[in-house]
């Protein structure tokens, strides 16, 4: 049974169901979250289909030209890493979806439906086994994302959207112009012929291959995004609608550093490594020039937005680190931060509900009216700054163990990283938690069990992770094995 | 058993566990849980020190992280040391827990207070039974969280917050130097575990300069966290959290933990003697200069907080200077009369509502348990013959004489002048002379609160006789006998060493006799003559100012400068590739003139291109 497609399509249920629907809140709330539901279910079958061993790819014929020269397939599959993120997705998905049922105020019907045209972007891009494929589903996510921001985001939502759609537009088109020259030359598009291809390298130039790397690292690289490409995803995190930026810190931003660590790393490993210690720069300058910037500003949003910077730094330190404790420290960091952002933003969504600000200077004592939300709140602060215990360890251990092999000096001045990423989080999570309440707020209330469900699913899976790794590099073992004779370690 | 040792670290776990689901229908029943689960883990705690006592050392573990080859455990180990920390504290959280429930019985959030008591003990427990470094850490970091939480417990006041703030960063700068170490460590002998370390150590696996390096980088994490210069700000500030959480965290365990990462990992240090002088000078140096802090200051918690910093200080000197058994000995009589003093300030300070010495006097006769038992805590902590501080800090001077560190033995003999003046002036200012307290009524605590303390004082004054050269040293026997790293020379010491520490001590007394309790010298004798020093030292040598204008402001600095390039750099060209695109734009726009002509040239140069480049490409686009 083709399972992976049946996932990547299953929202399509729920589209249509929505498409019928009279727009009744209750029942559009209701028919969008379960529309979550179903790939989520779905997922976790292929979850238990791959650890059973079973085959999960697919393969159709699909386009053909210049007399069968050139042959896309319709080809689909996934390795630990892939099958995670989509594990992320769904998850993330389906607790986004529920937010933004009790959030979003007007147009709840389109939005549901962007959303789940979004969903199956997400989902595409994690299983497409072909490059083309890839950029197609790449490219449905960016739309969905742009009246998602610019329709439903706060003041400055359109400014945000266009930012968003520009960046990405870049990188896309870079992506477009290097799949395409990528084709002409090997003649295919498919990711496992092109792995076979560069490894024997006979049939493309050196040049070519450093050029299709680099290409692929400022395509990649808007996504992270790495410093200085970052501003449209700050401009982001600020203005979107808190549902859409769960997802987009959760999900979207994972498809840069999956991206770098599939394609970049995984075609074009020599290469890759050739200029690791470029690469160890750019995630030297991302952890510091985030963490710095994130303790000077007066915006809970905008803090954890350079929180996300500065954090996916460590995903770069880890991949320039070119051995197992890096590349999966990076991918542990990029599954750690999808859960540990989203919680971030899932608090501050509901911080915002309630006092209506998130200006760093009007909020404060916040423990005292809503302790289960600043118990929450500080919690996922623990985590983002790395405690034991949570995921985020897990993951800044072992791409600074990498690091130190490689690159010491370069660890070395990352780990100011570390405690600059105690000293903004707890700035800003303190600031709002404890001390004096600033402004008192009229309905304040605590978390509701709905939103409960949430934060308490998503905080689960941190300190699962955290306490029992295992969970993780089981799934992950044979994808590492297949990464790293590409990078001759 | 000793397999079965994680047991120990789970009930408090469990405690915390409970608490934080349940705790809210419990209310004030919620002492009893913790205090439950805390008793059970002390009497594992006591059966398994027999146990190795009777046995041997054991341990057990499991693989926890795999990277490719690589293999991260764990699990549990008990050695003399680690079975003696777990006895020292499973026994002072035990009793903590039982005088939390006098003193913060008024508390409303009693639940969560006990709840975090939990996580604490479960950390704690959890680090000095950890088998490798990697697992040490995460202890290490997580009762770091323990005592952030605590510290914090009065969260709407600003001054906890920034107490608690400061606690956790300024430990992490620490920890950061630890983990550096551990990571260097791995990568030299191949493993986290403690026997492969010493082993590859012993070895000689690791270059000497890179060995110096991992030892001080290791160091550091202990410098943090047990409040050694220059990161030892946040320890007095910590004050701002309850005072059972002092007693417990801030003097007896965890600020302990440091002394105990450098004694877990003393083989490390020994082979490598640049190491062990940083260790002893630091040391040295903490303990004179926290001591002199401590003289002058007012705050009943803050007197014994730089004391604390004192003590530690006292315990790193003697493991630098070789004094194994020494330092650890001290940790442990430590961890008695510091808690003991705590717990008895803080029965003082629930009496009469204050924490100001001015405002306090003449509570012996009012409190009839509570007086007896500081007293023993300060003749203990003095150096009084015969009470278990005398014992303890006799072995470090023995070992810093024996090391060849005459200065540090004379510093060590300073301080302890220091300290018995500045515990004897403490006592005589609380206990004695007429009642400054705007309080007519003041009463004994309650009996939950007093038993602790009693049991604390009993320990605290006969603790020594476990390690004396005339009784035997049993204490010094066990601890070293059990490793083949572990070197151990009994110091059968000169006895005018012992006179002179004996000595000093009863000259420190008697100065704070004839200023405080005669009142036939001046007090204002310092601040009146060098008025210039009495400030330095008052205001703590300004090393908080010397941070906040330095450390921080630089660090805002580099913020606002990242903002600056933000805003003016990155944006500005940003805004140019939008202008130049906007600009290209509207040049196509304009070839959109709607003249022939101009269509007709465009597609004639398009064609031409494209026939160029399929020529020039070979036939590829």
């Amino acid at each position: 049974m083709d399972w992976l497609t049946l996932m990547i399509f299953s929202p399509l249920i729920g589209i249509l169901l929505l498409s019928v629907q009279s727009a009744e809140r209750k029942t559009v709330s209701l028919t969008g979250i379960l529309a979550t539901v179903l790939p989520l279910l779905l997922s976790l079958v292929i979850y238990t289909q791959f650890h059973g061993g079973g085959n999960l790819g697919v393969s159709h014929g699909w386009i053909s030209f210049g007399n069968g020269m050139f042959q896309v397939n319709y080809e689909l599959g996934i390795d630990g890493f892939s099958l995670l993120l989509i594990l992320l997705t769904t998850i993330v998905s389906t607790l986004s979806a529920s937010v933004a049922a009790a959030q979003i105020k007007q147009g709840l019907k389109a939005y549901f439906l962007w959303f789940l045209i979004l969903e199956i972007g997400m989902l595409g891009v994690f299983t497409a086994e072909n490059l083309i494929l890839f950029f197609i589903f790449f490219e449905i996510t960016l739309v969905p994302m742009f009246f998602l921001i610019g329709r439903w985001g706060f003041v400055e939502r359109e400014k945000a959207a266009y930012s968003f759609l520009i960046y990405n537009g870049l990188g896309s088109a870079i992506l477009l112009i290097l799949f395409a020259a990528i084709f002409a030359k090997t003649g295919t598009t498919n990711i496992e012929e092109l792995k076979a291809i560069m490894a024997s390298g006979e049939a493309v130039s050196e040049e070519f291959r450093y050029g299709s790397m680099l290409a692929l690292l400022v395509a990649f690289g808007v996504k992270l995004p790495i410093v200085p490409l970052h501003t449209w995803m700050v401009r982001v995190h600020v203005h979107a609608p808190i549902a859409v930026v769960m997802i987009h810190a959760g999900i979207l931003l994972k498809i840069g550093a999956y991206g770098l660590i599939n394609f970049g790393l995984g075609i074009f490993g020599d290469q890759f490594a050739k200029v690791a210690p470029f690469i160890a720069i750019l995630g030297l300058i991302n952890l510091l020039y985030g963490a710095f910037l994130a303790f000077v500003q007066n915006e809970l949003k905008s803090v954890f937005a350079y929180s996300s910077v500065s954090h996916m730094g460590i995903v770069l330190l880890g991949v320039a680190a070119m051995n197992e404790a890096g590349i999966q420290g990076a991918i542990f960091q990029t599954l750690s931060h999808g859960l540990i952002a989203a919680l971030l933003f899932l608090l501050v969504g509901i911080i915002h509900q309630r006092t209506h600000t998130t200006k760093l200077s009007s909020l404060g004592g916040l423990a005292k009216g809503m302790p289960l939300a600043a118990g929450f709140l500080l919690a996922a602060g623990m985590a983002s700054l790395g405690l034991p215990g949570m995921s985020g360890f897990v993951s800044e251990f072992m791409a600074f163990l990498g690091l130190f092999e490689t690159m010491p000096w370069m660890a070395a001045i990352g780990t100011l990283g570390i405690i600059m990423t105690a000293v903004y989080m707890l700035r800003a999570v303190l600031g709002v938690t404890y001390g004096k309440t600033i402004k008192s707020f009229t309905g304040m209330y605590d978390l509701t069990r709905i939103e409960m469900i949430p934060a308490a699913a998503l905080l689960a899976l941190i300190v699962l992770i955290g306490v029992y790794p295992a969970i993780i590099t089981h799934t992950l073992q044979l994808t590492l094995e297949s990464i790293m004779p590409g990078i001759g370690g | 058993m000793l397999e079965n040792a994680w047991l120990i670290p789970l009930f408090p776990l469990l405690s915390f566990l409970l608490l934080l689901f349940f705790g809210k229908q419990w209310k004030e029943k919620s002492s009893y849980v913790g205090i439950g689960f805390t008793g059970v883990s002390f009497l594992l705690s006591v059966i398994v020190l027999f146990t190795q006592i009777a046995n041997g050392s054991g341990g057990a573990d499991m693989v926890w992280l795999t990277i490719g080859q690589l293999e991260f455990r764990f699990g549990v180990i008990v050695t003399p040391l680690n079975a003696l920390m777990l006895v020292i504290v499973s026994l002072v959280s035990f009793l903590v827990h039982i005088y939390s429930k006098g003193y913060m019985h008024s508390d409303e959030r009693l639940t969560t207070f006990y709840s975090y008591l939990g996580l604490f003990t479960f950390a704690m427990l959890a680090l000095v039974i950890s088998p490798n470094l990697l697992q040490l850490y995460i202890f290490w970091e997580l009762v770091g969280v323990g005592s952030f939480l605590l510290i914090g417990f009065y969260f709407y006041k600003e001054e906890a917050k920034a107490a608690a703030k400061k606690a956790f960063v300024m430990t992490r700068i620490g920890d950061v130097g630890l983990l550096i170490g551990m990571i260097l460590l791995f990568w030299q002998v191949g493993s986290l575990e403690f026997n492969e370390i010493f082993a590859g150590v012993s070895g000689g696996e690791v270059p000497e300069g890179l060995l110096t390096l991992i030892a001080i980088l290791i160091f550091v994490g202990a410098v943090g966290k047990s409040g050694q210069f220059p990161l030892h700000t946040w320890l007095p500030d910590a004050m701002e959290g309850p005072t059972p959480v002092s007693a417990l965290i801030h003097a007896a365990t965890m600020v302990a933990a440091g002394v105990y990462l450098v004694a877990a990992l003393f083989p490390v240090f020994e082979a490598s003697p640049a190491a062990m002088t940083v260790v002893a000078v630091v040391g040295g140096f903490t303990a004179i200069f926290a001591a002199t802090i401590g003289l002058v200051q007012t705050d009943i918690k803050r007197v014994l907080a730089y004391s604390t910093v004192s003590q530690l200080g006292y315990m790193m000197m003697a493991l630098g200077a070789a004094g194994y058994v020494a330092g650890v000995f001290h940790l442990m009589t430590h961890a008695f009369f510091k808690a003991l003093l705590f717990l008895a300030a803080g029965s003082v300070i629930h009496a009469v509502h204050t924490q100001n010495i001015e405002k306090m006097g003449g509570l012996w006769t009012k409190m009839r348990i509570t007086g007896p038992v500081f007293l023993i805590g300060t003749l203990a902590i003095s150096g009084v013959p015969l009470f278990s501080g005398f014992f303890s800090k006799d072995e470090i001077l023995l070992a810093t004489w024996y090391d060849g560190r005459y200065g540090l033995f004379i510093i060590g003999l300073v301080a302890a002048f220091f300290t018995a003046f500045y515990m004897f002036r403490l006592f005589f200012m609380v206990f004695t002379g007429e009642n400054r307290s705007a309080l007519s009524e003041v009463r004994e605590s309650s009996r939950s609160m007093t038993i602790p303390m009693v049991v604390l004082a009993f320990l605290a004054a006969f603790a020594g006789y476990i390690n004396t050269p005339r009784f035997g040293t049993f204490l010094g026997d066990w601890l070293a006998g059990d490793s083949e790293f572990l070197p151990f020379e009994h110091h059968e010491g000169p006895v005018w060493v012992m006179l002179a520490a004996s000595l000093i001590a009863f000259a420190g007394i008697g100065l704070a006799y004839l200023i405080y309790y005669k009142k036939s010298l001046q007090r204002d004798f310092l601040s009146s003559h060098m008025p210039a020093t009495y400030t330095l030292v008052f205001n703590k040598y300004f090393i908080d100012e010397f941070y906040q204008y330095t450390v921080e402001y630089a660090a805002r600095a580099v913020g606002y400068l990242g903002s600056f390039i933000e805003k003016y750099i990155v944006e500005v060209i940003v805004a140019a590739v939008a202008g130049v695109t906007r600009a290209a734009g509207s040049l196509g726009s304009k070839l959109q003139s709607g003249q022939v002509q101009t269509y007709g040239a465009m597609a004639f140069i398009g064609l031409a291109i494209l026939v160029f480049l399929v020529v020039w490409t070979g036939g590829y686009l």
